[in-house]
C-alpha cells in the first residue's frame, strides 16, 4: 500500500533581516507518523512550525498539506490541522468548557457539545470544566490546550514543546494518550521538544536542526550511532556545541 | 483525511455560520464572566449622559436655546461611533492580551468570519449602551433620542459603519506595529472628533479644516442632527455622500488589514503575539 503523505516541505527558506532562520529545510510526514524537530534555541524549529501553520510566509520553498497548498486552500487544510504550544494561552475569564465549546465551533465541529464532553473525558478535565482558564495551574492549562488541539480530530497535530509545563507523571500520561489516539486514528504528529526522553519515546523519525538547516535525520538509535554517542541527549549536546 | 466525520464540510455555509458563532459565543461568555467589562459597557455612557445633561441644564437656565437637545443628541450619537470602534478594537486586543491570537489564526476561521463575529458582538454591546443612555437621557432630562425622527436610522448606520472602519484600522495597526501601539484602540475615534463637528456646526471651523470635515462621514450626521433638532430637515444628499464615504473608509480599512496581515506574516510579527 502506498504511503500517504500528510505534509511535504521542500527547500524552505526564511530570513529575518540579516539572520537566516531557516535555510533549505526539506522533509515530509506520512499518515500516522510522528516526526520530531530537535535543535538548540534559535535553530529554526518554531519558525519552521509557524511557516507550516501559515503564521509566517516563507521567502522560498513550498509547503503542501494533504496534497494542497496552504495559502490557496487555507480553510480546508486548517480544518484538518491543530496546534498546541506551551507559550500560547486562552482567554482567562471563560470557563474551560466554554472555551472548548467556542473552539469546537471555530473548527466547524458537527456536534460541539458532544465533542467537548469527549475531550473533557479524554484529558481528565471533569473537575476543571467549570473553572476559569486563568485560575488553572500551568499544567492544567496545558491539558486544556491539548484538549483544544484534539477537538477537530486533526490529521496532522503540530506540537511545540507540548509537555513543557507538565510534571513527569502527567507528562507521561499525556504522551501515552497522544500516541494512543494517534495510532487509533492514523494521525500524524510534528513535535518540537527539549525533552530528549520524550522525543526518543514518541518520534518515529527525528530531524536535527542547527543554524536553520537539517544536519541529521534518523530515529533515536540511528542518530546516536551516527554521532558515536550513547543516546539522543548526547547527540543534542554534540550538535549544539559544534 | 481524518477528521471529516466530526467536522462539517469546511467550506459549507453551515461551517461558516458555526465559525462566526464561535467568535460570538466566545466573546459573549468572556463578557458574561467579566463583571468589570460589563460595568464598562454601561459606566462611561452613563457618566457622559449625566455630565452633559447637567451642562445642558445649566446652558438652558441661561437661555441658550435648544442646548439640551443639541448637546444630548450629540453625546448619544458620538457614543455610537466611539463605543462601536472601541468594542471592535478591544475584542481583538483581548486575543492579544491572552496570547490567544495564534490559536485563532491557525483555525479555519477566515478574516471575514472573524470580523463578522467581532462586529456582531460589538454591535450588541453598542446597542445595549446606547439604549441605556437614551433611557437615561429621557428619564433624567426629558430628551428622547427618537425626537430625531426617521433620520435616526441612517444616522446610526453611517456612524456604525465608520466606527467599524476605524476599528479595523486600529486592529491592522496593532498587527502591523505590535502591541506597543495598542492605545490606538482607545484613541482613534477621538482623532476624528474635531473634524466630525460633534458639538458645533461645521461653519465655525476654519476653511481648511472644513475641507477635511467634508471627508469625514460623521460630520454629515452631526450637521443633519442639528438641522432636525432645530426644526429643519436633514440633508439627504449629505447623508448619501456620508454613505459613499463609509464605503470608501471600509474598503481602505480592509485593504490596510490585508496589507498588515501579509506584512506580519512576512516579517514574523504574528508569531511575536505569543510572547
Amino acid at each position: 500500500m502506498a504511503v500517504v503523505s500528510v505534509m511535504e516541505v521542500h527547500a524552505l527558506r526564511k530570513r529575518f533581516g540579516t539572520v537566516t532562520a531557516v535555510d533549505g529545510v526539506t522533509f515530509s510526514i506520512a499518515a500516522g507518523e510522528v516526526v520530531g524537530l530537535l535543535g538548540p534555541n534559535g535553530a529554526g524549529k518554531t519558525t519552521t512550525l509557524h511557516m507550516i501553520l501559515g503564521l509566517i510566509t516563507p521567502d522560498s520553498g513550498s509547503i503542501s498539506l494533504f496534497g494542497r497548498e496552504l495559502a490557496r486552500h487555507r480553510t480546508e487544510v486548517l480544518s484538518q490541522v491543530n496546534f498546541a504550544a506551551s507559550y500560547l494561552g486562552l482567554p482567562g475569564v471563560p470557563r474551560v468548557e466554554e472555551l472548548l465549546t467556542a473552539y469546537a465551533h471555530l473548527y466547524g465541529v458537527r456536534s460541539p457539545r458532544r465533542r467537548v464532553a469527549e475531550m473533557v473525558d479524554l484529558l481528565d478535565l471533569d473537575d476543571l470544566r467549570h473553572r476559569p482558564f486563568r485560575l488553572l495551574s500551568s499544567g492544567q492549562q496545558t491539558r486544556v490546550l491539548l484538549a483544544k488541539s484534539l477537538l477537530n480530530e486533526p490529521a496532522l497535530l503540530v506540537l511545540d514543546e507540548p509537555t513543557a509545563n507538565l510534571d513527569p507523571d502527567v507528562g507521561d500520561r499525556v504522551r501515552e494518550l497522544l500516541l494512543e489516539t494517534a495510532a487509533r486514528s492514523g494521525r500524524a504528529m510534528l513535535i518540537t521538544s527539549h525533552n530528549m526522553r520524550e522525543v526518543e519515546r514518541m518520534c518515529d523519525r527525528i530531524h536535527f536542526l542547527a543554524g536553520g538547516t537539517i544536519v541529521a535525520t534518523g530515529d533515536a538509535t540511528e542518530l546516536a550511532g551516527a554521532y558515536g554517542v550513547a543516546d539522543l541527549e548526547e547527540v543534542f549536546l554534540k550538535v549544539a556545541r559544534e | 483525511m481524518n477528521g471529516t466525520s466530526v467536522l462539517l464540510p469546511p467550506n459549507s455555509l453551515a461551517a461558516r455560520r458555526r465559525r462566526v458563532l464561535g467568535v460570538v459565543f466566545r466573546d459573549f461568555v468572556a463578557l458574561r464572566r467579566n463583571p468589570p467589562r460589563m460595568v464598562e459597557v454601561v459606566f462611561w455612557p452613563t457618566i457622559e449622559v449625566v455630565q452633559w445633561g447637567l451642562v445642558s441644564l445649566f446652558l438652558q437656565s441661561h437661555r441658550v436655546p435648544t442646548a439640551m437637545a443639541l448637546l444630548l443628541g450629540a453625546v448619544l450619537l458620538w457614543q455610537v461611533l466611539q463605543r462601536s470602534q472601541a468594542e471592535l478594537s478591544l475584542a481583538f486586543l483581548e486575543d492579544v492580551w491572552s496570547r490567544n491570537l495564534l490559536n485563532v489564526f491557525v483555525t479555519p476561521l477566515s478574516t471575514s468570519e472573524y470580523l463578522t463575529g467581532l462586529l456582531v458582538v460589538g454591535t450588541l454591546k453598542t446597542a445595549t449602551s446606547t439604549a441605556l443612555m437614551a433611557t437615561l437621557a429621557f428619564a433624567l432630562y426629558g430628551f428622547g433620542l427618537v425626537s430625531i425622527g426617521p433620520a435616526l436610522v441612517p444616522f446610526m448606520a453611517v456612524l456604525m459603519v465608520m466606527a467599524w472602519a476605524l476599528g479595523i484600522v486600529a486592529m491592522a495597526t496593532v498587527i502591523r506595529f505590535g502591541a506597543s501601539v495598542q492605545t490606538i484602540a482607545w484613541m482613534l475615534s477621538f482623532v476624528f472628533l474635531p473634524f466630525a463637528a460633534v458639538f458645533y456646526p461645521l461653519s465655525v471651523l476654519p476653511g481648511p479644516v472644513q475641507a477635511v470635515s467634508h471627508a469625514v462621514p460623521a460630520s454629515y450626521v452631526f450637521e443633519g442632527m442639528r438641522a432636525v433638532l432645530t426644526g429643519g430637515s436633514p440633508s439627504w444628499s449629505g447623508l448619501a455622500v456620508a454613505a459613499v464615504l463609509d464605503v470608501v473608509y471600509v474598503a481602505v480599512a480592509l485593504f490596510y488589514l490585508g496589507y498588515a496581515l501579509r506584512q506580519a506574516r512576512q516579517h514574523g510579527r504574528l508569531s511575536r503575539f505569543a510572547e
